[in-house]
């Protein structure tokens, strides 16, 4: 299976942190991969270099076979990068909130109208869509953000820990939705997440980085297999230890 | 397509509900405030028209008699005006409307029956601290006509003629010229300084209110976009960066434009309210004698515009338009500076205090050109004035009026320069990472390396 993201030693260094030192991995079309570390880890930083919203330092990523270096709006045209905890323009509709968006990935109105009716389906928002986003709960903004993140089909979507703000129900329905779209339609997808129960259940693939470090990659089964461990939780903690001892 | 998308957007979030209803309620308020100044300054019209006399008679001879009757006969009302000893504000608790009298004391008749010089009292009533609450005729008028009738008499009794009377009081012929560079008029400088102050008083206050509105509306549109992480977003989508802050520049440009449009229909009904009554019929109505007051406080609003065109002080089409562009210049600065320092923001309570910088850099030459001119202030002072960008659109109409050309293009020189360096940082820095890393937090060094922590997660 070709590979939708190759990342390539991809490093990035603030004045006085190296957030990211030289990670490298890489995701399959339809393959769901977690990104999983403690607070400060990298995550973000390695994510939004991958979205082409940071400058990488050293390194590159391909996206589609597109560098994020040479060609990030290429890159832009393939991704949908969903941050955590995002929020959305309070003062529009959901409707409008999405038909905005649309439009910034196409320009052509009968695809723009196939995007928000995707979008209108996955959200299961229903009239409250045509209300203002600041009447919305936390957990509705979530889903509008999450519908808008996959309307476009994109090649990868990014999101940054999916289920934040979500009740046990939705998160699961979100978890299911995901599994759906990569097995059925092929989208790749690129989580962060602490909720390792969450990881377990969705990725194909994690890796656990801590301090910049990308320590490990692997599926959740041969990870638990290889550190002999009951769950992917006490991997993590072992993988992290590690590394706080080294 | 997709700029038309973001721009619409943006346009959509600054005119909002909030803000036409601002636009109302300031062509509202600007209007009741034209009609409540129409309304004061037609009033003191009135009472220069009115010759009414306020007399408190306390000397029974002939002679304050004759005196009354001559002013009846001339045409004036006469307010007899009653004083409970030597508590004159008694007089005004009975007479709700009066503003002043003069008290004619006893022995008043004698004195100028014997040629000696009659002592009277002029009794004033301060009306409140504001400019024009006072600006009434008070006991003037009275005082005036008594001045006149008393002159007369003693005129009469050492043999001076009406005519020769007026010689001697009035002794000499003023024929007042006013140059401005090279060009003169027949006019009172003073009257030509008050119609400047009032002409010029309306653009400055819209400047300062525009610059304000629209650095506050695009800090708060790139803050709000950095704490909700909408910007985040809009940046990975496959839209340039140029165009996503071309948009938001561009957007709160129109918004300006409407504000400016606004306001100025605001300030013109604001003006034209106050002049009006003041312009119209005051100069041929009012009394010969019994108004000087009024006249002297009204003279200068009075003065016709035509002084005005003849001194080169009444500004051209091609002068607005250099003033058009000079103001759009000033606003592109202000927005380039709110790109940046919206940039900086990363909570909503520093988004308020971000055009704290932006305040300081328009009133301080606001204050300082509406007091005083700024090539009158020492040297380092006077530099540090002209490095502030804003103080050229301040000074841009004088410039243009008292035609210092060159000062006009070196200001306005000086701003494009100003505006192309801003921009060009501006532009770095949200072309850059440190549009979603930079944050300002100042005293507050370990807070700021925490939330440079989390967005490094």
């Amino acid at each position: 299976m070709a590979n939708v993201l190759e990342v390539k030693e991809l490093s990035k260094q603030y004045s006085k942190v190296l957030a990211a030192d030289k990670v490298s991995f890489e995701i399959a079309e339809g393959e769901i991969f977690a990104l999983i570390g403690p607070n400060g880890a990298g995550k973000t930083t390695t994510i939004r270099m991958i979205s082409t919203l940071l400058t990488p330092t050293a390194g590159d990523a391909l996206v589609a076979g597109h560098s994020i270096i040479k060609a990030p709006e290429k890159v832009r045209e393939c991704i949908t990068y969903l941050p955590d905890e995002a929020g959305a323009y309070k003062q529009m509709t959901g409707i409008k909130y999405l038909r905005f968006m649309a439009g910034l990935f196409t320009s052509d109105l009968d695809k723009l109208n196939s995007y928000v009716d995707r979008a209108k389906e996955i959200c299961g928002l229903g009239d409250r869509l045509n209300d203002k986003i600041g009447s919305y709960s936390r957990g509705m903004i979530r889903k509008l953000l999450l519908a808008r993140a996959v309307m476009t089909k994109p090649k990868l979507a990014i999101l940054d820990e999916p289920t934040s703000g979500l009740d046990v129900l939705n998160a699961i329905e979100i978890r299911k939705m995901i599994k759906r779209l990569a097995a059925e339609e092929g989208m790749s997808f690129l989580l962060s997440s602490h909720n390792m129960l969450e990881i377990e259940f969705v990725s194909d693939r994690v890796g656990i980085i801590s301090k910049g470090h990308l320590m490990v990659t692997g599926r959740p089964e041969e990870l638990k297999a290889r550190y002999e461990a009951p769950n992917l939780e006490n991997v993590f903690e072992r993988v992290v230890k590690e590394n706080e001892v080294h | 397509m997709k700029f038309i998308n973001l721009l619409k957007k943006e346009l959509s979030e600054l005119i909002n509900k909030q803000m036409i209803f601002s636009l109302i309620f300031t062509i509202a308020i600007f209007f009741i405030m034209g009609n409540v100044m129409e309304s004061a300054t037609s009033e003191i019209v009135e009472e220069a028209k009115s010759n009414k006399l306020s007399i408190c008679n306390m000397d029974d001879s002939d002679i304050v008699k004759e005196m009354i009757d001559s002013f009846k006969e001339n045409g004036s009302e006469i307010n007899l005006v009653t004083v409970e000893g030597d508590n004159y504000a008694s007089a005004f608790k009975n007479h709700k409307k009066l503003k002043g009298f003069v008290v004619i004391p006893k022995g008043f008749g004698e004195a100028v029956e014997k040629g000696k010089k009659p002592e009277v009292y002029s009794v004033s009533k301060v009306q409140g601290a504001a400019a024009f609450s006072n600006m009434t005729s008070g006991p003037e008028n009275t005082l005036s006509s008594v001045t006149l009738f008393v002159s007369q008499k003693l005129a009469d009794q050492k043999g001076v003629s009406k005519e020769q009377l007026l010689t001697i009081e009035d002794p000499l012929t003023v024929t007042e010229h006013t140059v401005v560079a090279d060009k003169s008029a027949q006019v009172s400088m003073g009257s030509i300084v008050t119609k400047l102050m009032m002409q010029n008083m309306v653009l400055p206050i819209i400047i300062v209110l525009l610059i304000m509105m629209t650095s506050q509306s695009l800090i708060s549109s790139i803050s709000n976009e950095k704490i909700d992480k909408t910007l985040e977003t809009l940046l990975s989508t496959p839209v340039s960066r140029g165009s996503v802050i071309t948009a938001k520049m561009l957007a709160a440009a129109i918004v300006a434009l409407l504000n400016a449009g606004v306001m100025m229909v605001g300030f013109t009904s604001y003006t034209a309210g106050m002049m009006g009554s003041m312009t119209s019929d005051i100069t041929s109505a009012i009394p010969q004698d019994a108004a000087e007051s009024a006249k002297g406080a009204l003279s200068g609003i009075m003065s016709s515009g035509e002084a005005l065109k003849q001194l080169g002080l009444q500004l051209g089409a091609f002068d607005y338009v250099l003033i058009g562009v000079q103001l759009f210049i000033t606003i592109m600065i202000c927005l380039a500076l709110s790109i940046i320092l919206g940039a900086l923001v990363n909570d909503s309570k520093s988004a308020q205090t971000m055009i704290l910088p932006i305040v300081m850099m328009v009133m301080i030459p606001w204050m300082i050109t509406m007091f005083t001119d700024v090539n009158s202030l020492p040297t380092a002072a006077k530099y540090v004035i002209y490095a502030i960008p804003f103080t050229h659109t301040f000074t841009a109409m004088s410039n243009l009026m008292f035609g210092n050309t060159t000062e006009f293009w070196l200001g306005l020189g000086y701003q494009i320069i100003v505006f192309a360096v801003v921009m060009f940082f501006a532009l770095k820095l949200f072309k850059s990472d440190k549009i979603l890393t930079i944050s300002l937090n100042l005293g507050q060094k370990s807070k700021f390396k925490k939330s440079r922590k989390t967005t490094e997660d």
